[in-house]
């Protein structure tokens, strides 16, 4: 019996100083010296650095609204607190200065920092884990060619265990790839380089991909769609119906390219941000690679409710630019009231755009979901980008209306422009200001 | 340089692309009779008309504009429907301080150009974007009216 108490006890302890060591074991530094051998020097790799920094979108987490470029200090919600984005210019007290290049590599492939802590999955690692060592070092040579910005993120604030950051190492056990994106031979050349830039560069599926139960992205359903901080990521598979399967080429290149797509609306929130940092500013080469890839991505039926009918509704059709349909303009009601007063000038009654294409809302899926989540977010904040016509921008309509007005506003557009009942609350819209 | 043609001028400016059309227009080519109000195109008073089409200039940038023709307030008059418009908002003395009123004459005579009988309704659709803190609103749809009958 003793023996068999100390053969237990024995096996415990073994296991425990194997989880121990597994946990807390000091992570080894990969060795990056044969990918900095093939990589330019001087300004030819600052150059390849800004470009790929650009494909990979750091400054969308990584600086607050208004804020330095890279200097950190974003807020993500996320439901078990709230993490900043840390400062990435190469101040050596509060940025990565200090780091060496080796650090920077096993930051973006295992979620690492230069002291050997966990960093959390926010920072999409789980995709950069995809991308080569040479663009690594390109990225942190493009940084550290910016000036540093002395810039200290506010402390992330989370519950435990998720305070705990060595937990991470059994998460990125479990759903952090290892090394890039390997080659399909079978595929052609650009539908390669597609792959790589969507997964490890522009990381689509961070925002698309809906998460399982450990916050890891659920790739059996890639692309299908996902809610996060107030705003829906859409359905990106090739599913004709809750996806972009019945975008053509042309469309698909142009929103990413420019923001909009005739007959497809502009991209707002994040996704209008991801144009106006990241692909606005890639190579028509390499947008029609993603473009090649994407449209490969297996079909997901997702139940988002966000679905253009190919036929425009009635109410549309049967308006002009400058009117609605007169039965429409008699019915009358607080939603048309304020569109007429505040929206139409710049949008027109038939979805074509008045002020410039920009203000289309014609086959947008922002006007066509029911539950109206993007389009009260679009009210509240209002929209802005660099394009081929210049700067576009909507006001924030957050301060000039109520809760009420905002809702009846939604509930008419969405019936007028996508021809869909929907039932927004003032209640709705109040939890939308929150997030 | 970008190419304009401004009340049927041919004009070349230096300016940025994204320049707004309301600047150009005041601050470089001199035309002020448009005004600024908001900004944001919600007021309505910086309206100019694009191949006889409102638009609100505060927000169009100026390298979006192309070859269309901009009309101001300085030339509506030359057109008919503008020129009745001015008349009837002299008969019924529309204005009080004036300040949103030449983006009112730009979009009630984009109006009549393209409904010669306007109802209640299409003023109601065609003029709310264009607000007036005097509120002279309904000397507005009455001088209206009364030049469509011109």
């Amino acid at each position: 019996m003793k023996r068999l108490v100390r053969i237990i006890l024995a096996v415990v302890v073994v296991i425990a100083v194997g989880v121990a060591i597994f946990l807390f074991k000091p992570a080894p530094l990969p060795d990056v010296s044969e990918a900095a051998a093939k990589l330019p020097t001087g300004q030819a790799l600052i150059d390849r650095g800004e470009y790929l920094t650009r494909a990979a979108d750091c400054v969308a987490c990584h600086t607050t609204s208004g804020g330095t470029p890279y200097a950190g200090g974003l807020a993500f919600k996320l439901p078990f607190g709230t993490v900043y984005s840390p400062n990435i210019t190469a101040d050596k007290e509060t940025g990565i200065g200090d780091w060496s290049d080796a650090e920077f590599v096993r930051a973006l492939h295992q979620g690492i920092d230069n002291k050997g802590r966990n960093l959390y999955p926010a920072f999409s690692y789980a995709s950069y884990a995809r991308m080569t060592t040479e663009d690594a070092l390109a990225i942190k040579a493009y940084l550290f060619s910016l000036p540093p910005v002395h810039a200290e993120a506010p402390k992330n604030d989370l519950s435990f265990p998720f305070n705990q950051r060595y937990v991470l190492r059994f998460w990125n056990l479990l759903f952090v790839p290892n090394g890039p994106l390997p080659q399909d031979e079978k595929q052609s050349a650009e539908w390669n380089r597609g792959a790589y830039l969507t997964e490890a560069m522009a990381h689509c599926g961070e925002c698309h991909t809906p998460r399982n139960l450990f916050y890891a992205l659920d790739n059996s359903k890639k692309f299908a769609g996902a809610e996060l901080q107030g705003w829906k990521a859409y359905n990106i598979s090739s599913d004709k119906t809750t996806g972009i399967g019945s975008w053509s080429d042309e469309q698909l290149i142009d929103y990413l390219s420019k923001g909009h797509a005739e007959g497809r609306g502009s991209a707002t929130g994040s996704m209008g941000e991801a144009v106006d940092y990241s692909l606005r500013h890639l190579t028509p080469e390499d947008i029609k690679a993603i473009v090649t890839y994407v449209k490969t991505v297996p079909p997901q039926t997702s139940g988002d409710k966000a679905i253009v009918e190919a036929e425009p509704p009635a109410t549309l059709k049967a308006s002009t630019a400058y009117a609605p349909a007169a039965d429409a303009a008699a019915q009358g009601g607080l939603g048309l009231k304020l569109f007429q007063g505040a929206c139409a000038s710049c949008h027109g009654w038939n979805g074509e755009g008045l002020q410039t294409p920009y203000a289309a809302l014609r086959g947008s899926r922002t006007v066509n979901d029911p539950d109206g989540t993007n389009l009260i977010q679009v009210i509240l904040k209002g929209a802005h980008m660099t394009t081929p016509l210049g700067k576009q921008s909507m006001p924030a309509f957050a301060n000039a209306y109520s809760d009420v007005e905002i809702a009846a506003l939604g509930n008419y557009v969405l019936a007028h422009f996508g021809g869909k009942q929907s039932a927004i609350t003032p209640a709705d819209v109040a939890k939308a200001r929150t997030q | 340089m970008i190419a304009l043609t401004v009340n049927g001028e041919d004009r070349s400016v230096d300016v940025p692309d994204d320049m707004p059309l309301l600047w150009v227009l005041r601050d470089i080519i001199g035309l002020t009779g448009t005004k600024f109000g908001c900004g944001i195109a919600q007021c309505g008073a910086c309206t100019v008309q694009l191949d006889g089409q409102p638009v609100r200039s505060c927000v169009l940038p100026v390298a979006s504009v192309g070859t269309r023709h901009v009309t101001t307030v300085e030339a509506i008059g030359a057109t008919p429907s503008g020129k009745k418009v001015q008349q009837a908002w002299l008969d019924l003395e529309v204005i009080q301080c004036g300040y949103c009123q030449s983006g009112q004459i730009m979009s009630a005579s984009a109006l009549l150009e393209r409904n010669p009988d306007p109802s209640d309704g299409d003023i109601d659709a065609a003029m709310s974007g264009n607000i007036c803190r005097c509120g002279t609103y309904t000397r507005i749809r009455a001088a209206i009216k009364q030049a469509a009958k011109a």
